[in-house]
């Protein structure tokens, strides 16, 4: 599903060039859950971002779902956001002025979904999630996990076939963390969507099975689990 | 989407109350001004456009000296009466062409009486020759256009005039007696017609419109003239061009013919500048070219610069805030654009925010216009209305075209800021860089204060020049002094002399709030002047109470005074000779020569605005004051007690004229009349001014608010290190203050310019102030100094501990 050949990223301050990423190249097939860990500073957000399409690799080349997207019109990109692709943020990222339930409709209007439709694949998202009851609050009156099963529900509103979540669970205590990572691993196992997280606990990363190791912008070991 | 996009707007102002308020009431203020002023405009350009057919009426010019303030030519509406027969001989395609009564405000109207009924003063009772009807096209609800003016003695009135006579319109036949001036023994005219009041204000606006006969002819005598206006009515189409070169043409040959009769030299005539002229133009065009005054375009200029400047001030508070609260709003566009959302969904919907507001605004200023409608009437003297406007569709029209700009201009820039944010800096969280637009806020802000500061300086100035010409020697003793709108009558000023307290009865051509200004140009020393004439009675100067500078004014003792005695103001005395009294002057006409001697010289004395210097000026007395009937009788009186003398007035002239009310005003009341007009404008920059400066400050106000939150962390950080806090209050002060210093380095040129064109039209005038400069600088800079301190203690004084946990 995702191709990386010899991405490297850096910026150039005062002529000095300093890199973030060297030399990435590695395949993410469909269905996998790949946990990507390293140090602070490693260029783990900015790997995710690159295969978010948020952040262009300097060079090298990216295949996603067989087409070349390593440098995309606005167009495509948002294209690719509104069919393919759900992000989960460790700030949660909802939007403060809509409801629980406007949040989760936010991408099923952009993709022009029916309204019958969002409201039955709102319905079962809320019952899926037991947030059924909060639908109509707004983000502030909830609790850390309670916001980041909105912000997963409203990743997995656009039936994505992947997800990536950068410390989805970096916000939250350890109970709330693992009742995510569970979601996680169900909605891999279950509806065999592609997951890659980015997470600085083995605990964690565990729940996947795959492990992708990085240090200064390398990539130190590629893990099976 | 549009649903809830409108709900996510609406949630969000209601988060932000304060600004949000500021923004809309700020642009409802904004707005109001500006929609004031195109009622205004609507009103100015609606006129005379009540019947399709006026677009081939015409109104005949002459270009001529007479009766104007400043003794030149200019296009006249007041022309030669003969012009009617001129332009209906000579043009093919003139199918009629009336002449009627010119407006003559000084005319206190004329008295109507109806069978036993007390007599009532009607104003715009106009005189006119049977084809008035044929040019104007009246829609008649009694009678009609062929037969009302049909034979002479007829009067033709307008509705609400009809009810008010005789309280209802069926009145075709019935007769009511006029009395034109206070002995005229009166007339006897029947009612041959009543017109409804057209939809639109009209030039010629009438009460009612009369065929007495004297507008039927012309004067037998070729030197005689009589004044009236001419309005002609044109078959299809002319090309204007062409037809003022015809009516050129035909008035030169005209005008040759006649001063060949009258053995007057052409050249001799027009020299040094002066040329015939007559030409026609179009009624559309008439109400916009007014012949001697500005026109109400040139007036309302200054007007339409300011409101929408006002406009502008309220649209730029929307903008900083707007563009400044974007920090907030930063996340939610990231996560938008991850979400799927294009830029034009966003940009949408931050436009359709603006527009909400602006919506509001709208809507409140919609409220406003009609909360001061009323007083807006009163000040500028006219009957505007908003849902009674006939132009009501254009209106709302215009106000639909208002709302789409200001929401452009307002929301436009923010939403495109907005909508531009790179997702990846707010998911990255550091969204702080919110600095993004400051730039463009920093110039907005500039902009902002330098209309503020321009404004502030305007009012400065304006109050000096204000208080310098109410201070100024008039040159006459306007208290104590009366003037009654009547011509001078020797045996009736008799009488009133008898009252006790009147000291003097007199009468001249020239007064303030009624001057007549006739040029003659003398000959002295073999150098040709050209001065200004006035008539006056043997005691009129005394009246006046003017000051004389070097020999004598008119007395009764010398014989000589009413036959080639004059006296001289100090202006003429500066074109003749600057020791004049005992001088004498040719006046030289085709065949005779007068000779004139100066008796004395008096100071110059206003009696026009202080716009139009002091023409020089010849008083001479003719015996009697007889030919000075320009309907002035001026009254000094010895002491205050002036209304007990003037009720004395009053029932001397109920005995000798009955019929006919009298009517006067006080030279003080003249003053202020002419006073009026710059003391209105000042009056609405004042207004203006405050409310600009007050929407920039409430406008900096929530600014340094949003700044000063944004720059929590910073605060916080300082003072943890040590920062004390008057420090971070002068930290924040900082920025701004350089932008408003800025901003007044910027004014104060163009309030310069600005000012100083204002100022040139007075022929009197201060020389340009420093004052109002240093004080609004003074002024801008504590105000925006105290502004910014407040929300800068706040931050300041804020325990460190809270802003740095919420990071
Ligand atoms: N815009 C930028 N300019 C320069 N350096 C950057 C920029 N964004 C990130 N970096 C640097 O890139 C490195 C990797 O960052 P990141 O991918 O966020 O690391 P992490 O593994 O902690 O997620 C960091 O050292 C950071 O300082
Ligand atoms: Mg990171």
């Amino acid at each position: 599903m995702i191709e990386l050949k010899n991405i490297e990223k850096y910026y150039a301050n005062k002529g000095v060039k300093s890199y973030i990423l060297r030399h990435v190249t590695t395949t993410i097939k469909q269905g996998e859950f790949v946990s990507i860990m390293g140090p602070s500073g490693a260029g783990k957000s900015t790997l995710l971002n690159i295969l978010g399409m948020l952040e262009e690799p300097t060079y090298g080349t990216y295949e996603f779902m067989g087409e070349n997207v390593t440098s995309l019109n606005e167009r495509k990109r948002i294209e690719l956001y509104r069919n393919h692709i759900g992000f989960v943020f460790q700030a949660y990222h909802l939007i403060d002025e809509m409801t629980v339930y406007e949040n989760i409709e936010a991408p099923l209007l952009y993709k022009k979904v029916g309204s019958a439709e969002r409201a039955s694949r709102i319905a079962n998202l809320l019952d899926r999630f037991n947030i059924v009851a909060k639908k109509d609050l707004f983000p502030n009156q909830l609790s850390g996990g309670q916001q980041q099963l909105v912000g997963i529900a409203r990743a997995l509103a656009a039936q994505p076939s992947i997800i990536l979540a950068d410390e989805p669970t970096g916000n939250l205590q350890s109970a709330q963390a693992e009742e995510i990572m569970q979601l996680f691993q169900k909605l891999n196992k279950e509806d065999g969507i592609t997951i890659i997280q980015v997470t600085h606990s083995e605990k964690n990363a565990e729940y996947g099975n795959r492990i992708l190791h990085i240090a200064d912008g390398v990539v130190k070991g590629d893990v099976q689990v | 989407m549009f649903k809830l996009n409108l709900k996510i707007a609406w949630r969000n102002l209601w988060k932000n109350k304060v600004y949000a308020a500021i923004n809309i009431g700020g642009l409802a203020l904004g707005l109001t001004a500006f929609v004031l002023m195109l009622l205004y405009i609507n009103h100015e350009e609606s006129f005379d456009s009540w019947s399709p057919d006026l677009k081939n009426v015409y109104q005949i010019r002459e270009k001529h000296d007479f009766f104007t303030p400043d003794n030149k030519e200019h296009w006249q509406d007041a022309v030669d009466s003969r012009m009617a027969a001129l332009v209906k001989e000579n043009i093919p395609q003139a199918i009629a062409v009336t002449r009627v009564d010119q407006e003559w405000d000084w005319n206190a109207g004329y008295s109507v009486k109806v069978r036993h009924a007390d007599p009532v003063m009607i104003q715009k009772v106009k005189d006119a020759d049977s084809s008035f009807f044929s040019v104007f096209d009246h829609q008649f609800i009694q009678g009609n256009t062929e037969t009302a003016l049909k034979s002479p003695k007829s009067i033709v009135l307008k509705e609400s005039i009809a009810l008010k006579l005789f309280g209802t319109t069926k009145v075709l036949g019935k007769t009511l007696k006029l009395v034109i001036w206070r002995n005229d023994p009166g007339q006897q005219l029947t009612v041959t017609g009543v017109v409804k009041e057209p939809q639109t204000p009209q030039t010629v606006g009438f009460n009612a419109i009369m065929r007495t006969g004297e507008k039927d002819k012309d004067p037998d005598n070729i030197t005689a003239k009589h004044y009236c206006q001419v309005y002609a009515k044109m078959y299809g189409d002319l090309d204007s061009v062409s037809l003022n070169k015809t009516l050129q043409q035909v008035y030169v040959k005209a005008k040759k013919a006649s001063f060949a009769k009258q053995k007057i030299n052409y050249n001799d005539y027009y020299k040094d500048g002066k040329t015939p002229g007559l030409r026609a133009l179009q009624l559309a065009e008439v109400h916009a070219n007014p012949a001697i005054h500005l026109s109400w375009k040139d007036k309302l200029k200054p007007v339409v610069g300011i409101s929408i400047f006002l406009l502008l001030v309220s649209v730029i508070n929307f903008v900083n805030l707007a563009t400044a609260q974007s920090v907030n709003r930063a996340k939610e566009v990231g996560v938008k654009k991850v979400l799927g959302s294009n830029k034009h969904q966003l940009l949408t919907q931050f436009l359709l925010e603006s527009a909400l507001q602006s919506v509001i605004a709208l809507f409140l200023c919609v409220v406003l216009v009609e909360v001061v409608l009323p007083a807006f009437n009163q000040h500028f003297n006219v009957t505007l209305s908003f849902w009674h406007n006939p132009r009501l569709l254009l209106m709302i029209f215009q106000l639909v075209m208002l709302f789409v700009v200001v929401t452009l201009l307002a929301g436009f820039y923010p939403s495109w800021v907005l909508s531009n944010y790179n997702p990846v800096s707010v998911l990255k969280g550091n969204y702080a860089n919110g600095l993004k637009g400051t730039a463009i806020r920093n110039v907005l802000v500039v902009f902002q204060f330098v209309i503020s500061v321009t404004f502030i300086i305007a009012i400065g100035v304006m109050y000096q020049q204000t208080k310098y010409v109410s201070n100024k020697d008039l040159g006459f003793d306007k208290g104590n002094l009366i003037n009654i709108r009547t011509n001078y009558e020797e045996k009736f000023a008799e009488r009133l002399r008898k009252i006790p307290g009147v000291k003097y009865i007199a009468t001249t051509t020239q007064v303030m709030g009624n001057a007549f200004n006739i040029p003659e140009e003398i000959t002295y020393k073999d150098n040709n002047i050209a001065l200004n004439t006035v008539t006056v009675s043997m005691d009129a100067l005394q009246a006046l109470g003017v000051k004389v500078m070097q020999g004598r004014i008119f007395a009764k003792e010398y014989k000589q005074d009413t036959v080639n005695a004059v006296v001289i103001n100090e202006s003429a005395a500066k074109l003749i000779d600057k020791y004049p009294v005992g001088k004498l002057y040719d006046v030289k006409s085709d065949k005779e020569k007068y000779t004139f001697q100066i008796v004395g010289v008096i100071k110059d004395y206003h009696n026009e605005g202080f716009d139009k210097a002091v023409l020089p000026t010849i008083y001479k007395v003719t015996h009697l004051g007889g030919t000075s009937m320009t309907n002035n009788v001026l009254v000094r009186f010895n002491s205050e007690n002036s209304a007990q003398i003037i009720r004395k007035i009053e029932a001397e002239w109920k005995v000798a004229y009955p019929n006919y009310p009298m009517s006067y005003v006080t030279m003080n009341d003249s003053l202020n009349k002419v006073l009026e007009e710059n003391n209105r404008f000042m009056n609405m920059i004042v207004l203006f001014s405050t409310i600009s400066v007050s929407l920039s400050l409430l406008g900096l106000f929530a600014l340094s608010t949003f700044v000063a939150k944004r720059r929590t962390k910073e605060v916080a950080v300082r003072k943890v290190l040590g920062a004390a806090n008057y420090e971070i209050i002068n930290l924040l002060n900082r920025s701004f203050l350089i932008l408003v210093i800025i901003a007044n380095v910027i004014s104060w040129p163009i309030a310069y310019i600005l000012i100083k064109k204002w100022l040139d039209a007075f022929a009197y005038r201060i020389d340009m102030p420093v004052l109002p400069f240093i004080v609004a600088t003074v002024v801008s800079i504590t105000i925006a100094i105290l502004t910014v301190s407040i929300q800068a203690r706040k931050a300041a004084t804020m325990d460190p501990v809270t802003a740095l946990k919420y990071e």
